[in-house]
């Protein structure tokens, strides 16, 4: 894929100009109403690092992930998320809106309400690259679709998406976002609506993204296995803290914390017999 | 003592349930859809049957059919030798419950939990019967007097285990029962299931997409694929040997955490056994 | 970052319009309850010597054409407008959703049969059957009432069949079906009460509509029968004088357009309190 090459040096030049992190969060806290979802968070990113955010629903990584797309809904209470260098808190609206999509992309869990249901997938493709002002190719998106094992990609673009699965339009939602080339992805549970399969191939895409076009990946998760494939830093929260975060080897092959050692211990393995 | 609280485990060699060359298809708008393709399925008495396969392979559909919620194109079905094919939802519930995946949504929400129960009970009430039930399953005794949506999915999951054994039922059809919660309220359906199981002699039907917790739970394990039974054998065969490359493709798809790391790793000597993968490595 | 109102502030703002609108809406019935003891004079008692007199403290709303009080004539019609609003919109109201139920639920040729007729209702303007209907009867409010009541039912039918079969297939129907319910234990324990609350918030928005149809057909000469007091009949009575007393077609005339935004004002504020419960 020559265009996420392309990019890669671009995140390259900028990963030069700040070596250090593509995004920061910072002693963050927010609130839904009175309740305190998420409590002084801290993470730090770097270009190409995939980092799961990994914990039970309600937990607050939902909210976060939010937050830190610079969505409203959310109160913030303390602290603030750093594009790049920039404050997102200190951009105006304008920029926050040219910002989201290119720099920092979501892929949320729920893609039907991301939608226009009644237009079809390469009309609103065109008009979302057009509003970034990038050019739209429709074979590099056919054949993105197709790597994800969406089929007649070509037959896809111009169906709408109120004909398609949940499943299938979960899919062409993570080939928008990838094709907007973020250099920072948030990506909040993708695959709860997919089969195993399916999954697998979200999942290696996305790696492949990461490591093509050195992109940060923030993904949020209650799937330790996705985490144990992809990840190289993983954050576990519980009740809007986070218990742990550290390298994946640490994290989920030698925990320090009784929470994160519960999760792993209450995950039904497949009962293999042992290879002998 | 009631007389579902000491049903014996008998592992009569008749199977409790059976369903015989189910087929159902659908029509969407150009082309037919068979969701269930010959299928036949037979339970034996206080076993867990597993039926895996990715949405849209036809297993939700089945258990919907084996309750009569939805009637077969062709096909049979028996219960203990006696055949119900085409009778009523209300007749299939007399012997077997269904739990959903969405557990709130199993219960009315305008419904307190004491009168969903009683009227699964069909008005005939044993509060000692439903005092050792929740027990059982951990769930306070004042929760019945609570709605729906004040409850957790996993203590609403518990509460619907609750329902379905008051009201006699001698098997349950899970569909997807623990795919929505969360990893401890799984944890412990999965224990409460397997200890009804054993204690009441409940046989189940356990529909899922996780084979973690199929290879968990299921003494039998069968595989569908687009409407058809791809592969069907002990739990032990299915998920160590499996015939069906079909079966072979979801087994490797499954994304665990690293099983030669895992939890023994952690259990044990963790921290030697990091250094000597680091060891190896260099 | 846009601050969020708390959903407290939304619910108790919400329930404040509720009440106001309410309590307004429960003075206006209580008049109408308490007409024959409010109204100064009769409404009926007709006097040469006070033909048109414009409102005065004796006459407040002034008097029509044959020396009626149109101030007590208001009350007065307030009663019969109200009630036989109020009636037409229940009983209509409960034969549409119990059929539209039934139609939801059982499906099938239930479901088209009883779709196909409501159809065929719906496929004429609603006044123009109701003038014809009301033709064919003749005059008088029963007549009038059953002219609208013939189409009324329809708009509740497709309403309450449509919120059937969205949750016709939620777990706690099959549920139910396997605890071995009937279907009208069914429909009566489970379904009605779930679906009651957008029903009948669309009923109170229906009010308003049906007192139109009522007044219009007073209008026309097809409603209540002379000289029983009715808002669209005062109106028609007094249209001819409007430049000479223009206070005997005004005064019914803001007495139905308060009442019917009154009541239309009620059905959003029900609407917008249960949206502010439901988010909770």
């Amino acid at each position: 894929m020559a265009s996420f090459d392309q990019n890669a040096e671009k995140n390259l030049q900028l990963s030069h100009a700040r070596p250090d992190y593509v995004l920061e969060v910072k002693d963050l806290s927010l609130s839904y109403g009175d309740e305190d979802i998420v409590k002084h968070v801290n993470l730090q990113i770097q270009p190409g690092e995939v980092l799961c955010i990994a914990g039970e629903s309600g937990c607050g990584k939902s909210t976060l992930l939010k937050a830190i797309h610079g969505m409203d809904a959310v109160n913030v209470t303390g602290g603030c998320v750093c594009f790049e260098g920039k404050n997102l808190k200190g951009l105006n609206k304008r920029e926050l809106r040219s910002l989201m999509g290119t720099g920092i992309g979501l892929i949320p869990q729920n893609p039907q309400g991301s939608f226009n249901p009644l237009r079809t997938f390469e009309v609103q493709m065109k008009e979302t690259m057009a509003s970034h002002g990038l050019p739209f190719d429709p074979d590099e998106m056919v054949q993105l679709m197709e790597s994800m094992g969406l089929p007649q990609g070509k037959k896809l673009l111009k169906s709408r998406p109120f004909e398609l699965s949940g499943g299938m339009n979960q899919r062409v939602a993570i080939v928008f976002s990838l094709l907007l080339k973020p250099s920072v992805l948030l990506c909040d549970e993708i695959t709860s609506a997919l089969d195993v399969m399916s999954g697998q191939n979200v999942i290696d895409e996305i790696e492949s993204y990461a490591s093509h076009s050195n992109a940060a990946i923030i993904m949020v998760t209650h799937h330790l296995g996705i985490a144990d494939r992809i990840a190289d830093t993983v954050a576990v929260m519980n009740h809007g803290e986070i218990v742990e975060y550290g390298s994946k080897d640490q994290v989920l092959h030698d925990p320090a914390d009784s929470y994160t050692r519960m999760l792993l211990e209450k995950i039904p393995r497949i009962r293999r017999e042992a290879a002998s | 003592m009631s007389e579902i609280y000491v049903k014996e485990a008998a592992f009569d060699s008749a199977p409790i349930l059976e369903a015989k060359d189910l087929v159902r298809t659908y029509r969407a708008k150009d082309r037919v859809i068979k969701a269930i393709d010959h299928v036949s399925v037979s339970l034996m008495p206080g076993r867990i049957l597993g039926i895996v396969g990715e949405s849209g392979s036809g297993k939700s559909t089945l258990i919907r059919h084996i309750a009569c919620l939805e009637q077969p194109d062709a096909g049979r079905l028996f219960f203990r030798g006696e055949e119900y094919t085409g009778k009523t939802a209300a007749y299939a519930g007399r012997h077997m419950q269904m739990i959903f995946q969405d557990s709130q949504s199993s219960f009315d929400p305008k419904m307190r939990f004491d009168k969903s129960l009683r009227e699964a009970r069909k008005g005939q009430n044993d509060p000692e019967l439903l005092k050792r039930l929740l027990e059982e399953v951990r769930l306070d005794e004042s929760f019945l007097s609570r709605f729906p949506r004040s409850l957790s999915g996993g203590q609403c999951q518990r509460m619907s285990i609750v329902r379905a054994v008051y009201s006699g039922a001698e098997v349950l059809l899970c569909d997807e029962a623990t795919s929505a919660l969360d990893v401890a309220s799984q944890a412990l359906v999965i224990e409460l299931l397997q200890e009804l199981k054993e204690t009441h002699g409940i046989s189940m039907i356990f529909v899922s997409h996780d084979l973690g917790v199929v290879s968990q739970l299921c003494d039998e394990i069968m595989v569908m694929k687009n409407g058809r039974c791809v592969e069907r054998g002990s739990s032990a065969d299915v998920i160590n040997r499996p015939k069906d490359e079909y079966t072979r493709q979801l087994l490797d798809a499954v994304m665990e955490v690293g099983t030669e790391t895992g939890l023994h790793g952690i259990k044990d000597e963790p921290a030697i056994l990091h250094e000597v993968t680091e060891r190896d490595l260099s | 970052m846009k601050t969020v109102v708390s959903v407290k502030l939304i619910k108790r703002r919400a329930r404040i319009k509720a009440v106001i609108i309410g309590s307004l809406c429960i003075l206006l019935i209580l008049a109408a309850v308490l007409s024959d003891f409010l109204m100064p004079h009769d409404p009926n008692a007709t006097s040469a010597l006070l033909i048109r007199k414009p409102p005065s403290a004796m006459y407040p709303f002034g008097t029509d054409s044959f020396g009626r009080c149109v101030f007590s004539r208001v009350l007065a019609g307030a009663k019969t407008t109200i009630f036989a609003t109020t009636f037409l919109v229940a009983v209509t109201f409960a034969i549409g959703t119990i059929l539209g139920i039934i139609s939801g639920y059982y499906g099938g040729i239930t479901d088209s049969v009883i779709m196909r007729t409501t159809e065929l209702f719906l496929a004429f303007p609603q006044m123009v059957v109701a003038i014809a209907v009301a033709g064919i009867l003749g005059g008088g409010l029963s007549a009038a009432l059953i002219a609208l009541g013939v189409t009324a039912w329809t708009g509740y039918a497709k309403l309450a069949r449509s919120h059937t079969l969205s949750i016709r297939n939620e777990n706690y129907i099959a549920a139910a079906r396997l605890a071995g319910l009937s279907g009208w234990q069914i429909i009566l324990r489970h379904i009605l009460p779930n679906i009651l609350f957008p029903l009948i918030t669309n009923a109170l928005t229906q009010i308003g509509t049906t007192m139109i149809g009522i007044s219009g057909l007073s209008f026309l000469g097809l409603g209540v029968i002379p000289p029983q007091a009715e808002w669209g009949s005062m109106i028609s009575e007094s249209r001819a004088y409007i430049q000479l007393a223009p206070w005997s077609v005004l005064y019914p005339a803001a007495a139905t357009v308060l009442t019917i935004m009154l009541f239309n004002y009620l059905g959003d504020a029900v609407m917008e309190l249960g949206a502010a419960e439901r988010r909770s």
